[in-house]
């Protein structure tokens, strides 16, 4: 009876040192948050762990889906656990605007290095990112390669997945009803324009499947759910590599692209470190391994340009980025909200 | 206080100061921030203290003007633009515009501040734009809880229907009472079937039966949402079954639907109604069934009259918790549903991740729990059974 009460009252104690222990931080290590998927682990391949070889410097990586409420109320509370992140256009600007962001270091992060439209105040740009219409061309022989035709339900029955949010959909509804990509945004700025718009998916509108998450394009598509989608170019490159060949044809006329930045989360106590690994992983050296290995489209001007890339990486967006419609970041900024809810009211209906 | 009850104090007092900090404070935080209105008070702190001296009437006075333009100037700069301008914008879109217009200019305004800002942007001469800012600088608002009401506030400051694009809120939360109210009885339907035989099985069948019950009810909700979807798609094991045995002729649409939603809601609260009834069937003496019989009551009889009743207080606990879970249900609806399959709490989440309107998530939140909480009070009152007496028929 006494060996047991000892016993256990040698477990408690164990067991309540290793919960302090694990509690007490001293100095926190540098962690950088993405998207994650096959273009977070080819970046922890390369860039992080290259930041880290490079300088000796621990990094952690972790994922999020773009949830801004948590970076907010990490400021507003003042206990910052993420240091850098990755952020899209219109959450870096309205960030920034609020002042989650801190403004870029130009000193550390050497400017002239990135290509146009690259860099913000409060961020450096990363990646380029897109989405095209895809299908799977081992189902279906002769699918249709723009917006116009894909509203054909009677060419091209079956089902079709955009994402759920207006960001894209509303430009791809415009493309289809025959405006001319310089035109969209200044028809979408309208009253008419967004009616069209949404009068445009209308017709549609029982056939559509919305995704919320990158990967869910990719398995519809597979597994017979939907017959076409509109995906993220990165997963699309991804799943014609797992699958051999080129199961799912990329449509470069039906590109949508932007610019996905790096930013370091103000009140990060590893905030001066941040900058430094932002100017070590949107280096050429750095992105044209990580490029040679993953279907990537730098956002750096000597990374972009290089032939052998353009050549091995037939998902690179620079040679293709001409031919589709930049997001415009300014636009959704400024509307974003308003189609937000707009939106959400249509698809509800 | 005798020195047993101050014992027991102390015993409780530390959980107490838990559920306290941990429970009533952030609720009582949420409920704040649905009716708080900080954005003007903090961001334009003299503009606010100008308007609230002015009497509302006409224009307000040189010294309002003044101290907005130099505070949205500076705003700008100390990076508070952004919800100021997103705060006025949720009230009468183009305000954000404006805002902006304003605080960029301001090297190019000068004193008189009336007449420059009027002639920078006719709407500073608007009083009705005035007003909307007065009503911002007195710290509370009822815009968020009339906006989830599909209602709205007129520039003048009357409450008015919201215009029928954005008008989604009531037929909201109308479908996430319907979902949960049917996955509530779908639950207690098959749930006390299942309870019974568990009650009634020899000890060793009963162990395995309730490993059953008890090992899905511990995997992951994400593991056995996701696991629907592959059940229900297109290509899936289910069509493959209905098209092997004829019953369908092609693929039928199960996934993203209002019938995936209620099979995956119906199939992980299962366990909390089928628990509870075990529980209360276990308890109940098997010489009251052996006395009715005595008496000469049929099968069904007995079963109405003696055991129903008996176990109407676990069919309660097991409805209640079904119910109140159900009501705040996200991710299974997010991820078998269709886009009109979405409840309540998709919005609260899209509120809070996305646009940043924490107001307008914890409005949804609060105006949920006051619902929620008027169903179940009266639940309890007109239903039978559900009172501390249990059945009486």
């Amino acid at each position: 009876m006494q060996m047991d009460r000892m016993k256990g009252l040698a477990m408690s104690a164990l067991v309540g040192i290793a919960v302090l222990g694990a509690g007490a931080t001293a100095a926190r290590e540098l962690m950088i948050v993405g998207f994650g998927g096959p273009f977070q682990d080819n970046a922890r391949k390369h860039l992080f762990k290259g930041f880290e070889t490079a300088t000796g410097k621990k990094v952690n990586d972790d994922v999020y889906n773009g949830e801004m409420a948590k970076i907010y109320a990490m400021v507003k509370a003042k206990d910052v656990t993420w240091d850098v992140i990755m952020v899209e256009a219109p959450e870096l600007a309205r960030g920034c605007e609020d002042g989650i962001f801190e403004k870029m270091d130009w000193s550390v992060v050497k400017k002239s290095k990135f290509i146009a439209n690259g860099t913000s105040t409060c961020g450096a740009g990363a990646v380029l990112w897109g989405v095209t219409l895809f299908y799977d061309s081992t189902k279906i022989k002769d699918g249709p390669d723009t917006y116009a035709k894909l509203w054909d339900l009677k060419a091209y029955p079956g089902k079709r997945s955009f994402r759920s949010t207006p960001k894209t959909t509303l430009e791809i509804a415009l493309l289809a009803d025959g405006v001319a990509p310089a035109d969209v945004y200044k028809v979408l700025s309208t009253p008419e324009g967004v009616k069209r718009a949404f009068a445009k998916l209308d017709q549609i509108k029982p056939q559509i499947v919305w995704w919320k998450s990158g990967t869910q394009p990719v398995q519809l598509v597979g597994s017979g759910e939907v017959a076409y989608a509109v995906g993220f170019t990165g997963r699309i490159v991804r799943a014609n590599a797992d699958a051999g060949g080129n199961k799912y044809p990329l449509l470069w006329k039906t590109l949508l692209w932007s610019v996905d930045s790096w930013a370091v989360v103000k009140g990060s106590p590893n905030a001066a470190e941040g900058m430094k690994m932002i100017e070590w992983i949107t280096d050429a050296k750095p992105l044209t391994a990580m490029a040679a290995d993953y279907a990537v489209s730098p956002a750096n001007a000597e990374a972009a340009a290089n032939p052998m890339l353009r050549e091995k990486n037939p998902g690179m967006l620079s040679p293709h980025a001409a031919q589709g419609l930049f997001i415009d970041t300014d636009f959704w900024v400024a509307n974003g909200a308003d189609l937000e809810t707009k939106f959400n009211a249509w698809v509800a209906q | 206080m005798s020195r047993v009850n101050l014992l027991a104090a102390a015993l409780i007092g530390p959980l107490l100061l838990l559920v306290v900090a941990s429970f009533v404070v952030p609720l009582l935080v949420t409920l704040y921030t649905a009716v708080g209105d900080p954005e003007i008070r903090e961001s334009l702190p003299g503009t606010a203290a100008a308007v609230r001296a002015w009497d509302g009437e006409g224009l307000p006075p040189e010294e309002a003007y003044a101290a907005i333009a130099a505070e949205l100037a500076a705003a700008q700069e100390g990076q508070a633009i952004g919800a100021l301008s997103r705060r006025l914008n949720f009230e009468q879109p183009g305000l954000r515009a404006l805002v902006l217009k304003t605080a960029r200019g301001k090297e190019s305004l000068a004193a008189p501040y009336k007449d420059a800002l009027i002639a920078l942007d006719a709407r500073w001469g608007s009083p009705e734009l005035w007003q909307l800012i007065r009503r911002g600088a007195g710290g509370l608002t009822p815009l968020y809880l009339l906006r989830s009401l599909d209602l709205t506030l007129t520039p003048a400051g009357d409450v008015a229907r919201a215009p029928k694009d954005e008008a989604i809120f009531v037929s909201l939360f109308y479908r996430t009472f319907e979902i949960s109210i049917w996955v509530t009885v779908l639950c207690v339907l098959l749930g006390y079937p299942v309870a019974w035989t568990l009650s009634t099985l020899p000890q060793r069948w009963a162990n395995l039966a309730m490993a059953l019950v008890l090992i899905p009810f511990w995997t992951s909700i994400l593991v056995r949402t996701t696991a629907w979807f592959i059940l229900l798609q297109r290509e899936g094991p289910v069509n493959a079954f209905l098209q092997a045995t004829r019953i369908a002729d092609a693929p039928l649409t199960m996934i993203f639907t209002r019938f995936a939603v209620y099979v995956a809601m119906v199939h992980v609260l299962l366990p909390f109604v089928i628990l509870p009834l075990y529980s209360v069937m276990k308890g109940i003496d098997p010489v009251y069934m052996r006395a009715a019989a005595s008496l000469g009551a049929p099968e069904w009889k007995r079963f109405l009259r003696v055991y129903l009743p008996l176990t109407m207080p676990g069919v309660a606990a097991g409805a209640v918790m079904v119910f109140m879970l159900s009501v705040g249900f996200y991710v299974t609806p997010a991820l078998v549903g269709g886009a009109n399959d979405q409840m309540v709490s998709y919005f609260i989440a899209f509120f809070t991740n996305d646009t940043i309107n924490w107001g307008m998530a914890a409005a949804l939140a609060a105006l949920l729990l006051m619902m929620t909480g008027i169903l179940v009070v009266a639940a309890r009152v007109i239903l039978p059974g559900f009172r501390p007496g249990g059945l009486k028929l």
